[in-house]
């Protein structure tokens, strides 16, 4: 081997192991899934390819409203009007599509993304002209979307395009694959990974940091803050279409998703102080949580028990990351 | 050093899985405790009355593992006790082997989720209130095509394999408007006090409610024509129920109709010292306890409808008379699939009335917030009074 082979290898490997060291969460995170899957194939041994099925649908909507809300908290805010976004442009997609061609059903799922950006939009410049805290503006305009929900569409109902649901539903490839995680990771992939390289990017995470500093070396903040936001409204829409697409209807009264994605932000080692973190992380998370659930009923666990194990979880969390935090800080 | 924060990391999520596993381990099922003298047990005439003794043979009665999902109102009187009765019937039935019982707060796509692992489970049938009568149409295709049973309770669901076992909504409300019309002679106003929007429930109790007031062409409704919204929150019914009363429009009804949340208007009348008008509500424990003081609350006229919550427990046969092969006939005029549960109604004008309203309140442990008929004949085969120790355990 030639000394500049040597070199390129050892080039090679430290740019692996530089990667592996930012994202340390995040692997850990998926060595913790991999051990969960080995545990749950044990308590359950006839746990197989329907399965692996039900959990890529299962987390769907839960995943992109963690990106959703990781975006916020990179950015140094936090969302708390994701649930109902998500509702409004859930009951939105199966108004419109009830009863309608599947063609027509391109243009809902369309024009339901941009009513996302907008809805998103609106949280932002609101936050932005306003001055008034994030979480108190989100939270008021969480009852908001709430109420147009209910003004859209007073019960569940609604239709949904068939090629829609068949986004959601199946496998991709192999049979291994499900089609949700597939279109989750594509589509977090196309938007996320080039506004994270972007000048956007570096803006969401340095207002994220340290908002003096950021506007200090030139970055606009107001305008990062808004795009950001716009941007949580835009996953917060893929997460509405994606709950249409798993049940084929809209529902007008928000589901538990806004603390769920705030928590699975918090496992997937977003740091809450902004700044830190991505968005993959999260959405392992989001398939962590899942699956624990799934054990819970595999063991026959008492789902009130479950809920505080969740809750203890996400503490035991958050105190070892603070504390690794705390020990780095020292190093 | 820095490579140890992998390790760490890794070290860290182990431990949450020690905690997750030790978790699990707590929870063990709490042994009933209740072995009291059966008492006179409060009974609902089904419908459809189908063969007595439910899915008892003399031999050993095949084992079966069972489902149930419960996808919202943790913590709602009628959807715990729903739950007890499930779990009170599968361990008087003798056939069910192991109940695994999913019961929390969610959505339609949550509730998919909880069906999906239960079918990933292996159980032979699946119980369920569905959050949606068409949301849970895929994962109950899955459950048909992996050979499960599935039994929809307390509300109906679209899909052509599912059997519903519901109460009959439309005469719930039907039975109560016509008692209280007749009290007012047919002629008075009265406040229209609804559930939940859009809930099916709610929605066939309008259709009953309506049906009946054509008839009573001197009653009037208010607030409006379609009434209000308590959506079933007991704090919210005390708030509406305040404002009603300091609004003066109190003074100006002669009759209530509750869908469940009478003891909250009865409780903020009596604070507001007025006098009671007729009231008619479901059989919650404490509005029927209401009915019967009256040191407490003197003058008090009113009447209960059974809105039973023990469709849980005759779920759980329903669905060990599909798993047996036995044969179950759709009740009349409902839809195929469908058993219909029928209503009664007990006021505490007459003594027959007092007498029945005084033993569905003589089971112990008995929360306030909870339908008092608990047997329901035909469908189940335990004794009233193990259904609050069942709630406890998995």
């Amino acid at each position: 081997m030639t000394a500049a082979a040597i070199a390129s290898r050892q080039r090679t490997l430290d740019s692996v192991v530089a990667t592996a060291r930012r994202n340390t969460w995040t692997i850990g995170l998926l060595g913790f899934l991999a051990l969960l899957l080995a545990f749950t194939k044990l308590i359950q041994p006839s746990y197989g390819v329907a399965a692996v099925q039900g959990l890529g649908i299962g987390v769907l909507p839960l995943a992109f409203a963690a990106v959703a809300q990781g975006v916020a908290v990179i950015g140094g805010g936090i969302d708390l009007s994701i649930g109902s976004m998500m509702a409004l442009t859930s009951v939105v997609t199966a108004t419109a599509m009830q009863g309608q061609g599947e063609e027509f059903g391109v243009a809902v799922v369309v024009a339901v993304l941009l009513l996302g950006l907008a809805l998103g939009a609106v949280n932002g410049a609101l936050i932005v002209i306003t001055r008034v805290p994030d979480i108190v503006v989100t939270l008021a305009m969480s009852f908001v979307w709430a109420g147009v929900a209910l003004l859209v569409r007073a019960a569940p109902g609604g239709g949904a395009s068939h090629w829609l649901m068949g986004l959601a539903t199946g496998s991709f490839a192999n049979e291994w694959v499900p089609k949700a995680a597939v279109v989750l990771v594509v589509t977090v992939a196309i938007i996320w990974i080039p506004i994270r390289g972007s000048r956007l990017g570096l803006s969401i995470y340095a207002i994220g940091s340290n908002r003096p500093a950021a506007f200090r070396s030139g970055v606009a903040v107001g305008r990062t803050r808004f795009l950001a936001y716009a941007l949580t409204g835009l996953f917060a829409a893929f997460a509405g279409l994606s709950l249409t697409a798993s049940t084929g209807i809209g529902t007008p009264v928000p589901g538990p998703y806004t603390l769920e994605s705030v928590a699975a932000v918090v496992l997937g080692g977003v740091s809450l102080a902004g700044g830190r973190g991505g968005v993959f992380g999260p959405i392992v998370a989001v398939v962590v949580l899942q699956l624990i659930a799934t054990d819970m009923t595999f063991l026959n666990m008492d789902s009130n028990l479950a809920l505080v194990a969740q809750g203890v979880i996400l503490i035991g969390v958050v105190m070892f990351g603070s504390l690794i935090q705390l020990r780095r800080a020292r190093a | 050093m820095k490579r140890n924060g992998i390790v760490r990391s890794l070290a860290m999520l182990a431990a949450i899985a020690v905690v997750v596993g030790a978790c699990s381990g707590a929870a063990t099922p709490s042994p009933a405790a209740s072995a009291a003298a059966p008492s006179a047990a409060a009974s609902v005439a089904p419908s459809a009355a189908p063969s007595a003794a439910a899915a008892s043979p003399s031999a050993a009665p095949k084992q079966y593992t069972i489902g149930y999902s419960n996808g919202g109102g943790v913590g709602n009187g009628f959807r715990e006790e729903q739950v007890c009765t499930a779990k009170a019937q599968a361990k008087a039935s003798g056939s069910v082997s192991n109940l695994t019982v999913i019961h929390r707060n969610t959505d339609a796509a949550g509730q998919l989720s909880d069906i999906r692992n239960l079918i990933a489970k292996g159980v032979k049938a699946i119980v369920f209130n569905p959050n949606d009568p068409a949301a849970l149409n895929p994962a109950l295709a899955e459950a048909k095509a992996a050979g499960i049973v599935t039994v929809s309770v307390d509300a109906n669901v679209t899909d052509p394999s599912t059997w519903n076992l519901t109460n009959n909504q439309v005469k719930y409300a039907e039975l109560g408007a016509k008692w209280l019309f007749d009290q007012l002679g047919g002629k008075g106003t009265v406040w229209y006090t609804r559930g939940l929007a859009g809930h099916p429930a709610d929605s066939d109790r309008d259709i009953g409610f309506k049906n009946v007031l054509k008839d009573y062409p001197g009653i009037k409704v208010v607030p409006t024509a379609d009434g209000v919204f308590t959506g079933w929150d007991p704090a919210k019914t005390t708030q509406l129920t305040n404002d009603f009363i300091q609004s003066g429009q109190y003074d100006k009804i002669q009759g209530i109709w509750a869908s469940g949340m009478g003891k909250q208007i009865v409780d903020a009348i009596k604070a507001a010292n007025k006098k009671f008008v007729p009231i008619v509500d479901a059989d919650i424990g404490g509005f029927v306890a209401q009915l019967l003081d009256p040191t407490n609350f003197p003058g008090l006229k009113g009447a209960a409808v059974t809105n039973t919550a023990s469709v849980g427990g005759a779920g759980i046969t329903l669905a060990l008379k599909l798993l047996n092969g036995e044969t179950v006939t759709a009740s009349a005029g409902a839809k195929a699939n469908t058993v219909l549960l029928d209503p009664v109604l007990l006021d505490n004008l007459t003594d027959t009335g007092k007498a029945g309203l005084n033993s569905w309140v003589s089971v112990p442990g008995m929360d306030l917030l909870w339908p008092l008929s608990l047997s329901i004949e035909g469908w189940t085969t335990y004794d009233p009074n193990t259904v609050p120790a069942s709630c406890k355990g998995a």
